[in-house]
């Protein structure tokens, strides 16, 4: 093999043991983010997944910005799946009631279903950069990281997050029966 | 002092030492702020309260093995460009095209090899790509070497599976990645046995009806034979099958022996008749297969007009067909030389993509 081959060879190996690595150092954060959106870990991995692959077909797995960009697409990506389930979960949660009123304890199973049902479609319907900032947050992530992942001063993220903390509570409790 | 922002306030609660010196000053000695701070404050702990998801562990290396396996797993863990379902009828519809074309324009002497030796545009709609008929309801294929591909293998690996050189760039546009990967695949030969029976009954379960194969045609067979081939392409290869999109990528150079078709039994007429009377193919593409120039020495590319548009250029020596435009979203020139086809593309100008075609040696 020529000297251009071999160097050509050894940089696709590269970019495959860098994507491990990123793939392996950051896997549980992301798939972390998107659990915080949807509350369903199963899914979470799926989403988790779709960006790590989406990422590594755009994307070099050295690139600095790579664990602001998962983090990103993580969060927009289960959102925007939540935005997308919310008719479906109506349909579940109506199901989940019957279900429920059959279990041991069916006040206990109703209210938990019933609250998750009404946190994840009051989140569905914030803006994005607020609902990401605030789901980023509460993954864990310092106002720096969050700021570099939406891609906002970090003096922004106070105010961002304020805001998103206050629309969240509103619309649970427009969601709430009286 | 102004008092201060409500975000200022809400950096506080998680990070006190967040803020300057003036403004802490501010704020101990101020009731309005710590009344707003309060508020929000609550704001805060409900809304952490209401996005509180059971602990849950995610398994990286399992994750990570999911994410890279694939049953025709390539070495370097590298997968074919993923389509989504929604254009596998068209891929298949423009293979079948291929094979159509290469068929119905074979030579008189049916049992003498089809060796094309230049190649012509033929255009194909969109709507003709999905109501092709698929080749498979008209008798049955029998690989007697099967299609390997090998992806992600050397340069010496892959001129030793393909048995010729690989192809190599002169002039490299600025801007295609240096990342490199190579692939190859063997020579492929099969038989393709025509059945009257199967074809009628596949016509007759989509409530279709067909012309009647012609005597002899039942049971008589073509022999095709395709590749080795050789592809070095310049770019991440798209992967992941759960990503659901196809990535052009930067710039694929491909060289294969250019394939060959025998048949038995039959006359090229009576295919050609045959095959342009089924449902699908509509009069003006019949029409425009069976204008093309030299059937015996004549590849046919369909090119779907609703995406690209087609001319003939010069590369290399000898006439080519040129695919896209100078967007930059795509062009690939394909042409015959020395009993070999080549095709250059990917997500390229057109006239870059001519540039490549001509300085490789």
């Amino acid at each position: 093999m020529d000297i251009e081959g071999a160097r050509r060879i050894t940089a696709v190996k590269s970019e495959q043991d860098a994507f491990e690595a990123l793939f392996k150092a950051e896997y549980a954060r992301v798939a972390g983010i998107a659990n915080r959106v949807l509350a369903d870990a199963q899914e979470a991995e799926d989403v988790a997944q779709e960006v790590f692959i989406d990422f590594h077909r755009l994307h070099s797995a050295s690139s600095p910005y790579a664990a602001p960009w998962l983090y990103r697409a993580a969060a927009h990506t289960a959102l925007n799946r939540l935005r997308g389930r919310r008719r479906r979960e109506r349909r579940e949660h109506e199901q989940a009631v019957d279900d429920g009123s059959r279990a041991l304890d069916p006040q206990n199973v109703a209210e938990l279903n019933e609250d998750r049902r009404r946190v994840r479609e009051a989140l569905a319907k914030l803006p994005a950069k607020p609902a990401a900032v605030l789901v980023l947050r509460a993954s864990g992530l310092s106002y720096t990281e969050v700021a570099e992942a939406i891609g906002v001063r970090t003096g922004q993220i106070g105010t961002l997050l304020r805001r998103a903390e206050a629309a969240l509570r509103k619309e649970v409790t427009r969601g709430t029966p009286e | 002092m102004a008092h201060l922002n409500d975000g200022t306030l809400r950096r506080m609660l998680d990070d006190p030492d967040a803020i300057t010196a003036p403004d802490r000053e501010h704020f101990l000695t101020c009731p309005e702020c710590k009344a707003r701070q309060e508020a929000l404050s609550a704001d805060a702990r409900e809304a952490a309260a209401l996005l509180a998801v059971p602990a849950a562990g995610f398994d990286a290396a399992a994750a990570y093995k999911n994410v890279t396996a694939t049953p025709a797993r390539p070495r370097f863990g590298f997968r074919l460009p993923i389509l989504r379902p929604s254009t596998r009828p068209i891929v298949a519809g423009l293979s079948l095209a291929i094979i159509l074309a290469v068929v119905a324009t074979a030579s008189v002497n049916v049992s003498q090899i089809f060796a094309p030796k230049t190649v012509t545009p033929v255009p194909v709609t969109f709507a003709e790509l999905q109501t092709l008929p698929d080749l498979s309801a008209y008798g049955d294929i029998t690989w007697t070497q099967q299609p390997t591909p090998e992806i992600g293998i050397t340069k010496a690996e892959a001129e030793k599976v393909a048995g010729f050189s690989a192809p190599n760039v002169g002039n490299l546009p600025a801007g295609i990645s240096s990342t490199v990967t190579y692939a190859a695949m063997a020579q492929t030969t099969g038989v393709f046995k025509f059945s009257a029976a199967k074809a009628q009954a596949a016509a007759a379960a989509q409530g279709k009806t067909i012309p009647t194969m012609p005597a002899g045609m039942d049971g008589s067979t073509l022999n095709l034979t395709m590749g080795p081939a050789l592809l070095v392409v310049y770019g991440d290869l798209p992967k992941g099958e759960n990503s659901g999109q196809f990535a052009l990528p930067q710039l694929i150079v491909a060289e294969s022996n250019a394939p060959s078709v025998t048949s038995t039994g039959v006359t090229v007429k009576e295919l050609e008749n045959y095959l342009l009377a089924q449902p699908g193919i509509s009069p003006q593409l019949a029409a425009d297969i069976r204008a093309i120039g030299d059937p015996t020495t004549t590849l046919p590319i369909p090119v779907p007009i609703q995406f690209a548009t087609s001319s003939k250029v010069a590369v290399q020596g000898v006439q080519g067909v040129a695919l896209g435009d100078n967007t930059g979203v795509g062009a690939a020139v394909i042409w015959i030389k020395g009993g070999h086809v080549f095709f250059v593309g990917g997500s390229l100008k057109q006239t870059e993509a001519v540039t490549v075609a001509n300085s490789l040696t």
